[in-house]
């Protein structure tokens, strides 16, 4: 009987993990459909151009009539209240020409002085001496009125509907079958400030942004390079986004860059909202509680991995980047390990690794010492944290259960407070609720102790979305331990190894410098070796250059 | 080079592989097997003595193996001898693992309750670790040699640790007199050191999944000689910590060794909790090799998918769990397996080889 019930439930579970696997998977483009969706720009522009089919020809050519022009894109886009149409007539020419902006959008004053002025003021007489054209034409207009450096030239009616209500201040003069664009959208920004969420002592104070531009040019200007490649795709069905894929040409793999690229191409989304939809929509395993791309808003911490082989994938309106393939190790590391100098970096970052293993596994092994195996802890310290115990009326499973999750709630709330409230919430929290728990028996002392450890242990660790993880499955390992004890969170530990090392990450394992072992990777993993031993790219990322020196 | 097909390992993943495979019960049975029958201190020699006749068979199998690149036990089994007896040979071989897997899982489960969880129903300690096993199994042998690689550093740290420390009670006397009583007791001993060597018949069918399989010998002779070094330093410091009468009155001498000293200021102060986690971890390796061993071999036997061979296997295992009533019964059963693993080394390298070399030189025949 015990037998069946052995073998009846893995079959279960396997299925249910199959199931919900493909359930889950349903949403993604998988590998059977990939022939139809090769590409994400061609059909984007069919999906587009729905709403508006009626009111204009989806290959509308500007003719150069203008008052056609402007009623053709008047019944398109005509009815938003926020677009403008500045009319006037190009002095030189007797042309009449139109200007289209989107409140707000337009730089006011470069519009003013660099398109309008030269238009408007521009006599025959100040052509000092050179010809004028009879008709304007477009290059003319380019090379010789408009003093700008950016302009470019609309494709088609569509595309030009579409730059405008993006923001893009668009001219439009009668005789001229060209419209161009002479203003960049402009719209409202944040100033660039240090990035929040990884906050670094010593380093860079600079962090990305929401804008996909200043982001580029953040990586661009941190060093020289003309290898540093950046290729734009468009992302999203209804509402398109541009996403930048950078790498360095001559260092990344080449299959890593195919593969990456490949699943970008797949993502097939209405809007992508912000970088965690990428990373959700090409991670490998969607199943998994660890994260398989690491997201930072630091531009050094892009560079370095570039540097390493590695890809970063940057999309407009959010401040973070993706970095992909992602290890584990790379979790428990920060920018300053590097920028410190190596002593304090690799002490650092041991003591990282202590404090990932107490965030994940000490309220486990709390609960099996106590109810399990209290001969295992040295016999004064056992006699005193059951003597701490004796009013407790719980067993300690719910004991820690209680105190852990109102630790979570209090983090929860605590991130959402405003600025102002946020320390007085953690005073009531933290020292009113646990010296009052204590107080009135519910919890031991000694029970505090541990849990405030281990939530210090997880705010050391330096990704926030790996600390996430690390609280998941913390409550798996009290569940664990809460009923077979020692040999239970044995069994935990087994199995979080066991999925870590089927886990890969864009396929390089995700426990990689551990196992496969690769020794050469090892200085860069609990210790941060000297920056003169570090003379190769890490083994794992297969690069091109392994050197990292000259010589 | 990113989409790796995943089948083939590394020497050093193999040399661990049968490390893990080899080191597990013997850690804590293995000194009072052999003292049991040796009955002087020279249990060490017999230890060294069996070792030598394990790599020798090692050898055997290994060079076996290499004649069929790429193909398990299970599969060049029946090229040599036919269809028919090479399925039955390889059965013999699969009920084997079988027994050793239910076997591995039984004295875990024993000092699981006899140390930490008394009282508990032997099932509820049972299943979860035969899942976890399966778990591991889905992942094929890429992944088994990964997170063996992962245990195996963890493991060897805290063994020699635990050594380390003894030294303190180590005493060379408890060793002495060497060959108080000739060769004859050592000879005697060896039937318990072969068995603490069982297991080593993975061998055949890790040589088939070696990135470089040439260099098959040096990476099995690797995986034994390191299971054979830290069974003679267990065997030495046991009996050296111990004496030899203490060794062969306890069931579990290992633990009781370690157990007899404390360490101030450390927080477990005695070492005996480490040294148990870090062997259930040893004997998930242990039991997982087998488990593994036993479901590629049905599966190639019959020509199986993997995965429903893995879920029916697991209750065959549970039950060969349940199999022995008693404690006693169990270590019965660990020396009945002593003797089929010499049955099946007379029955499967060496009647292959045979075969193998009149066919090739006598018949002239390819196979």
């Amino acid at each position: 009987m015990q037998a069946g019930i052995t073998f009846v439930i893995p079959i279960g579970v396997y299925h249910m993990y199959k199931s919900l696997y493909f359930y889950v998977g349903s949403g993604k483009p998988s590998e059977n459909n990939s022939a139809s969706s090769q590409t994400a720009a061609p059909p984007d522009k069919e999906n587009a151009a729905e709403p508006e089919p009626q009111q204009l020809r989806p290959d509308a050519v500007i003719t150069g009539n203008l008052a056609y022009d402007l009623k053709l894109i008047k019944a398109a886009i005509g009815q938003n209240s926020d677009v403008n149409f500045r009319e006037f007539v190009v002095r030189g020419f007797q042309a009449r020409a139109v200007l289209m902006y989107v409140n707000g959008m337009q730089d006011e004053e470069q519009i003013n002085k660099q398109v309008m002025q030269p238009l408007m003021m521009m006599d025959k007489q100040e052509g000092r001496g050179e010809l004028l054209p009879d008709r304007l034409s477009c290059e003319y207009v380019k090379e010789n009125l408009l003093p700008l450096a950016q302009i470019s030239e609309a494709k088609d009616m569509k595309d030009l509907q579409e730059s405008v209500l993006f923001g893009y201040t668009a001219l439009l003069i009668d005789g001229m079958p060209h419209a161009l664009y002479v203003g960049l959208p402009n719209g409202a920004n944040r100033a660039i400030t240090e990035p929040t969420s990884e906050a670094l002592l010593r380093g860079p104070r600079l962090g990305f942004t929401e804008v996909l531009s200043e982001n580029t040019s953040m990586l661009r200007r941190q060093g020289l390079n003309k290898n540093l490649e950046m290729k734009t795709y468009e992302v999203g069905n209804l509402m398109k986004k541009k996403l930048v894929i950078a790498y360095i040409n001559n260092i990344v793999n080449q299959d890593l860059l195919q593969d990456v690229t490949e699943r970008i191409c797949k993502i097939d989304m209405d809007y992508i909202a912000e970088s965690g939809y990428v990373e959700q929509l090409i991670e490998d395993n969607y199943l998994s509680p660890f994260q398989q791309t690491q997201n930072t808003e630091r531009p050094d911490r892009v560079i370095s991995a570039l540097l390493e082989g590695r890809i970063a994938i940057l999309l407009d309106g959010t401040p973070f980047a993706l970095i992909v393939p992602v290890t584990f190790s790379m979790l428990l590391q920060s920018p300053e390990d590097y920028y410190e100098r190596w002593l304090p970096g690799s002490l650092l970052r041991l003591m990282r690794f202590g404090a990932s293993f107490m965030a994940l596994m000490a309220p486990a092994l709390y609960i099996s010492f106590i109810s399990f195996h209290p001969g295992l802890i040295p016999t004064e310290l056992a006699i005193s944290i059951i003597l701490t115990r004796a009013g407790v009326p719980f067993p300690s499973v719910i004991e820690v259960m209680i105190l852990e999750i109102s630790i979570e709630i209090l983090r929860e709330a605590g991130i959402r407070l405003p600025k102002p409230i946020g320390p007085a919430m953690g005073i009531v929290g933290g020292l009113i609720i646990g010296d009052a728990a204590v107080q009135a028996g519910i919890v031991s002392p000694f029970l505090v102790i541990v849990v405030a450890v281990t939530a210090i242990s997880s705010f050391s660790i330096p990704m926030y979305s790996a600390g996430i993880t690390l609280r998941i499955l913390r409550f798996a390992g009290m569940i664990f331990a809460a009923v077979l004890g020692m040999f239970g969170t044995i069994l935990f530990f087994l199995l979080i190894c066991i999925h870590l090392t089927k886990l890969k990450s864009f396929g390089v394992p995700y426990v990689t410098p551990f196992s496969p072992i690769r020794l050469g990777d090892w200085k860069d993993l609990y210790l941060r070796a000297p920056l003169s031993l570090m003379r190769r790219r890490p083994e794992m990322l297969k690069t091109q250059i392994k050197k990292r020196r000259g010589k | 080079m990113f989409k790796r097909t995943d089948d083939k390992i590394t020497s050093a993943q193999a040399a661990i592989f049968l490390t893990n495979t080899v080191l597990g019960a013997g850690i804590l049975t293995l000194p009072r097997g052999v003292t049991d029958v040796v009955r002087t201190p020279d249990a060490w020699l017999s230890l060294l003595l069996g070792g030598v006749i394990v790599m020798l068979v090692l050898l055997i199998m290994v060079k076996l193996s290499q004649q069929f690149p790429g193909h398990t036990v299970y599969q060049y089994s029946r090229r040599i001898v036919g269809t028919v007896p090479g399925a039955f040979l390889s059965l013999l071989l699969i009920v084997y693992f079988i027994i050793i897997a239910g076997f591995e899982i039984r004295v875990l489960a024993e000092v699981a309750m006899f140390f930490l969880l008394e009282g508990t129903p032997i099932w509820a300690i049972v299943i979860p670790f035969v899942w976890t096993g399966a778990y591991l199994l889905f992942g094929g042998i890429n992944t088994i040699a990964r997170v063996y690689q992962i245990i195996f550093p963890i493991s060897l740290f805290v063994l020699i640790l635990c050594y380390a420390f003894s030294i303190k009670l180590f005493e060379l006397d408890h060793l002495r007199p060497v060959l108080s009583e000739g060769l004859v007791p050592v000879l005697k001993g060896l039937k318990s050191t072969v068995l603490v060597f069982t297991g080593c018949e993975v061998a055949m069918t890790l040589t088939a999944y070696l990135q470089h399989p040439k260099q098959a010998v040096k990476a099995m002779f690797m995986g034994i000689g390191i299971p054979l070094v830290l069974y003679l330093l267990t065997i030495v410091m046991v009996i050296g910590g111990l004496s030899l009468d203490s060794v062969t009155t306890s069931t579990w001498p290992t633990i009781d060794l370690v157990r007899s000293f404390e360490i101030p200021g450390f927080f477990f102060e005695r070492l005996e909790f480490p040294l148990l986690v870090i062997w259930m971890m040893q004997m998930f390796c242990n039991f997982c090799s087998f488990f593994f061993n036993a479901s590629l071999g049905i599966s190639q036997v019959f020509k199986l998918r993997f995965h429903p061979v893995v879920f029916a296997l697991i209750p065959a295992i549970f039950i060969s769990v349940m199999v022995p009533k008693r404690i006693n019964d169990v270590f019965a059963l660990g020396d009945a397996i002593g003797r089929m693993g010499i049955g099946l080394f007379f029955l499967v390298p060496v009647l292959l080889s045979v075969v193998l070399i009149i066919r090739k030189k006598g018949l002239k025949q390819s196979v």
